[in-house]
């Protein structure tokens, strides 16, 4: 899907306000959520939805006199950089088709550290949990200084090794800890400690 | 494809063991007097989480008595009473069940082949029935089938697409326990890492069998090789650790958002220790050829 609102409404850029309102009245008629039973298809025809009505008001709003601030092609917004606010408003919103063909409209060389970011938000949503895991790890990679990134990386390596949110303390019983490697770990931390001049357990 | 649901019975409390059995046992029953006879021999423990978690919702008490069931014909054994416990959970069984058998049918081994078709028939009509009461489930249902063998004929190396059919449907099972807006979405994505993760065990399991005879399977397409061995394979086993590890954590961030009061340690033995305790039996048998706990 692109962005330009023309292409969403299926319609040129020199056609006629009446023409455009015609497409756009077609469109809503096709994909109105209600007429949907399935559960998928009632959210995708929903996203949809929301496409086609910011593509119609951003059209209208152009042709009233302001600038089309849209997307990329039709000139409106910093230059082939994308609309991070916009998208971020999407994802959280849970609009993930249109945030995701918005991110795939951005040209490769313009692919930032927020771009993978974003990216790797919208996987997470979707349940694309490696895909996601990859877009933080390049965006944090791209820019480790920023902390969004990182922690965000960091909470999925932090469940990549096992971690489950309210678990018991335990743990699964098979796990290695016993009574008997808790002591040999106390022995090997006093023998290190004594390697080192000090001295966990004074007497051995 | 199922029963990699299930509680972790060692830590389960005994009356928490009678209610989880107690579940089973009616959802049994409901099968036997709705769906027909047949359908209640295909019950899978993961069709009993489903309806505690419906009953957790609902905050419906347990109205159990003893009685006797086919399966146990001697001993009295204590089951679920009511007839509305449990309606959503049969027909989902039944819903799901049939098209895993009309998937059977067509691409596994001749033994599984000729189970599904002996089966298929006594599921037919109650299919029908299902589908009626649970048309979004259904209908979803078959396009997801749909979306399964697309996926399978195009051998996609993604796991995260490899799963997507898996995930969804049992997102749409569980996203039909509730009507809140909220809830609903909550349920959804529980049930979709749910899926994720069950499809991930389906994986694993059958990936021996998979690389001998060629089918497809999402971890074996990843490594690109056809043949795996040795150091190949241990890379895939700690590949899935991995994305086993993050589809739980995930689930469980989600699982406590739904603030679920009733049933609660049953539940949480099932999300924290059973799951983990399945994935672990499926490494295990690989490597001893034996399951444990069991």
């Amino acid at each position: 899907m692109s962005n330009d609102p023309y292409k969403i409404l299926g319609v040129s850029p020199n056609a006629s306000d009446d023409e455009v309102k015609a497409a756009y009245k077609e469109l809503v008629k096709k994909y109105h959520p209600d007429k949907f039973q399935d559960d998928g298809m009632a959210e995708i025809a929903q996203e949809k939805m929301s496409a086609i009505n910011s593509a119609y008001d951003a059209v209208m709003e152009a042709r009233r006199g302001g600038s089309v601030n849209f997307g990329g092609d039709h000139g409106g917004y910093q230059n082939n950089v994308f609309d991070s606010r916009q998208i971020r408003s999407l994802i959280q919103s849970g609009n993930i088709t249109q945030a995701e063909s918005l991110l795939n409209n951005v040209p490769m060389d313009s692919r930032n550290a927020e771009w993978h970011f974003l990216m790797g938000s919208v996987c997470y949503k979707r349940g694309w949990l490696n895909d996601a895991y990859n877009q933080f790890s390049a965006a944090a990679q791209m820019d480790p200084s920023n902390m969004e990134y990182v922690s965000a990386l960091n909470q999925m390596n932090r469940q990549r090794s096992g971690y489950m949110a309210g678990g018991p303390a335990g743990g699964m019983p098979q796990s290695n800890t016993s009574f008997c490697s808790c002591c040999s770990d106390l022995i090997c931390a006093d023998c290190c400690c004594e390697l080192m001049g000090g001295d966990l357990i004074p007497c051995c | 494809m199922f029963g990699y649901i299930k509680p972790f019975k060692p830590y389960m409390r005994v009356f928490e063991y009678d209610i989880y059995k107690s579940v089973y046992c009616g959802l049994c029953k409901d099968m036997s007097r709705r769906q027909g006879f047949v359908t209640r021999f295909t019950l899978s423990y993961d069709f009993a989480f489903l309806a505690i978690m419906d009953l957790a919702l609902r905050q419906k008490k347990i109205n159990a008595k003893k009685q006797r069931c086919i399966a146990h014909p001697l001993k009295k054994s204590l089951c679920l009473c009511g007839k509305n416990s449990c309606r959503y959970s049969s027909d989902t069984a039944v819903i799901l069940t049939y098209h895993k058998l009309k998937d059977d049918l067509a691409d596994k081994g001749i033994k599984g082949k000729a189970a599904a078709a002996v089966l298929l028939p006594f599921f037919k009509e109650p299919y029908k029935k299902a589908r009626k009461k649970n048309l979004t489930l259904a209908k979803t249902t078959e396009r997801l089938m749909e979306l399964q063998r697309k996926t399978e004929r195009e051998k996609n190396a993604s796991i995260d697409l490899a799963c997507e059919p898996t995930a969804q449907m049992m997102s749409a099972a569980f996203g039909g326990l509730s009507g809140d807006k909220q809830t609903k979405a909550k349920l959804k994505r529980f049930g979709y890492l749910l899926g994720r993760f069950v499809y991930l065990c389906d994986a694993l399991d059958d990936l021996e069998e998979d690389i001998r005879k060629g089918n497809y399977n999402p971890l074996k397409e990843i490594s690109g090789d056809k043949k795996l061995n040795g150091e190949m394979l241990k890379k895939v086993y700690a590949f899935t650790d991995m994305t086993v590890n993050l589809t739980l954590g995930a689930m469980a961030e989600v699982y406590i958002s739904l603030d679920i009061k009733m049933y609660r340690e049953i539940l949480d033995n099932v999300v924290y220790l059973g799951l983990k305790n399945v994935y672990n039996n499926i490494k295990e048998k690989k490597e001893k050829g034996e399951y444990k706990y069991e």
